[in-house]
């Protein structure tokens, strides 16, 4: 019998994406054991909450939340505040502190040029060797009618292995895209298409400085190429699949043009093609 | 219905095209003991779906649906004048019998079944159809289910047509449904659903049939103008492809960018 996890996780790719916060809710009525671990590896649309002190919008996400409070990547700060023994353990310092600010900023800038609005948020901590992170996106689309509605959801998780010379780091990236989609018109009255594609890459990179600062300058940039690399891959890649196969499956379940005639245009082309070789 | 066998139900209802058994088998792994309460479920979806069985005795198919329920389990097919048991679970037909058709459009079903056999051929290249009395046999239903299953390239699609033909005005209407779902590390689904009212005026068979080819052309073609639309209104609008500056970002000079609206000149968010 297969293990319930990996069950939870294929049950979860097969059920509409649309649905899957109802699905997780309803896997987990039947496996509580497995609340934690699938919360942590499925990726639901995200959600964003005002920072009070900065009055900027912010991502939430497992990562930045204890209980039912979020920490700001603005402030740093939980909202609501949590008990200072938790905030101490959790809320960055220092170094990973000073790297997540530079993130966010700098993602700040890239999210104005790709998205023209929309919400960024970064989140870091410190592992043994190194650090990880995930960096965060979402976008809703303003085009309304006939041109539809969209929603865009980029949940990048990363880890980073410097290497004790620290001329060079390993980056991993994990990267899920929530991509849902929908018009309805007199002439279709409802097309949804909704869904969400994962890919994964992971590069050595160097990082030239000595220098703390130049050290940290060169993990952002590294970090900001390889997410920037990947959206752009994975934005080409969902065009190809939302309206290319989906497209070529319905015109294989169905031909507009009669499949008689079909076969006789290309018996002519065949016999055109041959002619034109033996001539 | 307690709520896990409601969950495991509502998991058999939206199974996607060509996927039930995998959905069962990951129920198997999560619920085993709740798989006992599927029977409704599985009767419920293959109805719904038009899910076609293989004809006990012969090569035909026959689809089953609520219009050639019998009651029970118990289904007939206007084609071969046969009614059979269907086993939900497994999908499999078996204990016919001679079922002649009794209606009062016993003809024009006879030849819709023959007319609308040759015109799915011409568009479907597979595809199995039905045509029952309907409505206390005030109406005739038309259906047809088109299946393509391609798992080991991690798509599978589905077409559903579902007509009711009224002979007394011969008003004709309908919906069309497709199901597309791709699954190739990730999970993309498409669903799209029409209305279709042809009016009246056809009143032979080819009439109709000729009709219902011309109302789905006209849909496949808006839909594939919609696919487009979709790509250049609201895709678009959500990540370009490239900065307005059509140039990738500056990594070391970010910190030198003005931030946030001042960048491209400025916007609401």
């Amino acid at each position: 019998m297969a293990d319930p996890f990996d069950a939870a996780l294929d049950l979860l790719r097969r059920l509409p994406p649309s649905s899957t916060q109802k699905n997780l809710n309803g896997i987990i009525s039947l496996r509580p054991e497995l609340e934690e671990d699938l919360l942590s590896s499925v990726d639901v649309a995200l959600t964003s909450r005002r920072c009070t002190k900065s009055g900027r919008d912010y991502l939430c996400c497992d990562y930045n939340r204890d209980g039912d409070s979020y920490r700001s990547p603005w402030s740093n700060e939980f909202e609501p505040p949590i008990e200072p023994e938790d905030a101490a353990d959790l809320i960055p310092h220092g170094r990973v502190r000073r790297m997540e600010e530079s993130l966010n900023a700098g993602f700040d800038v890239y999210r104005e040029l790709y998205y023209e609005g929309g919400i960024s948020s970064a989140y870091l901590w410190a592992l043994d060797e190194g650090f990880a992170g995930v960096v965060l996106f979402k976008k809703a689309s303003s085009a309304g009618g006939s041109a539809g509605k969209g929603g865009w959801d980029s949940i990048h998780v990363l880890e980073v292995n410097e290497s004790a010379t620290k001329r060079s780091a390993h980056y991993k990236l994990t990267s899920t895209v929530i991509l849902d989609l929908g018009m309805s018109s007199a002439a279709v009255d409802s097309l949804e298409l909704a869904g969400n594609l994962t890919r994964q890459t992971q590069q050595d990179l160097p990082l030239n400085g000595l220098r703390d600062a130049e050290v940290e300058q060169g993990h952002m940039s590294n970090i900001g190429r390889m997410v920037e690399d990947m959206e752009t891959r994975m934005r080409n890649l969902l065009q190809e699949v939302y309206f290319g196969k989906a497209k070529d499956v319905v015109g294989d379940l169905r031909s507009i043009q009669p499949l008689s005639e079909a076969e006789r245009d290309r018996a002519a082309h065949k016999e055109a093609i041959s002619k034109m070789n033996r001539g | 219905m307690t709520s896990k066998q409601a969950t495991v139900a509502s998991f058999v209802e939206s199974a996607p095209p060509g996927e039930l058994s995998n959905v069962v088998a990951d129920i198997k792994a999560l619920a085993s003991s709740e798989t006992e309460s599927l029977e409704p479920a599985f009767k419920k979806y293959n109805e719904e779906q038009y899910t076609t069985v293989k004809l006990p005795g012969g090569s035909e198919t026959a689809l089953i649906s609520k219009y050639n329920s019998l009651g029970g389990t118990r289904y007939f097919d206007t084609a071969s004048q046969t009614s059979f048991e269907v086993d939900h679970a497994s999908q499999k037909a078996s204990n016919p019998q001679q079922h002649p058709l009794d209606s009062r459009s016993a003809d024009l079903i006879r030849s819709l079944q023959k007319s609308f056999s040759t015109a799915t051929a011409e568009h479907f290249p597979s595809s199995t159809i039905g045509v029952f009395p309907a409505e206390s046999d005030s109406a005739i239903t038309i259906l047809l289910i088109a299946n393509k299953y391609s798992p080991q390239n991690f798509w599978n699609g589905r077409w559903r047509s579902t007509y009711m033909l009224d002979p007394s005005s011969n008003s004709l209407q309908g919906t069309i449904k497709v199901d597309v779902h791709y699954y190739e590390d990730g999970n993309v689904r498409m669903n799209t659903s029409k209305k279709v009212e042809i009016g009246s005026g056809a009143s032979t068979a080819d009439a109709v049939v000729r009709e219902i080819a011309k109302a789905e052309n006209k849909y496949q073609e808006e839909l594939n103008r919609a696919f487009t639309a979709l790509a250049e209104g609201s895709f678009k609008g959500l990540r370009r492809q490239l900065p307005v500056t059509r140039q990738r970002v500056e990594w070391e000079k970010i910190s030198g960018y003005r931030l946030g609206q001042d960048v491209a000149g400025g916007r609401q968010r």
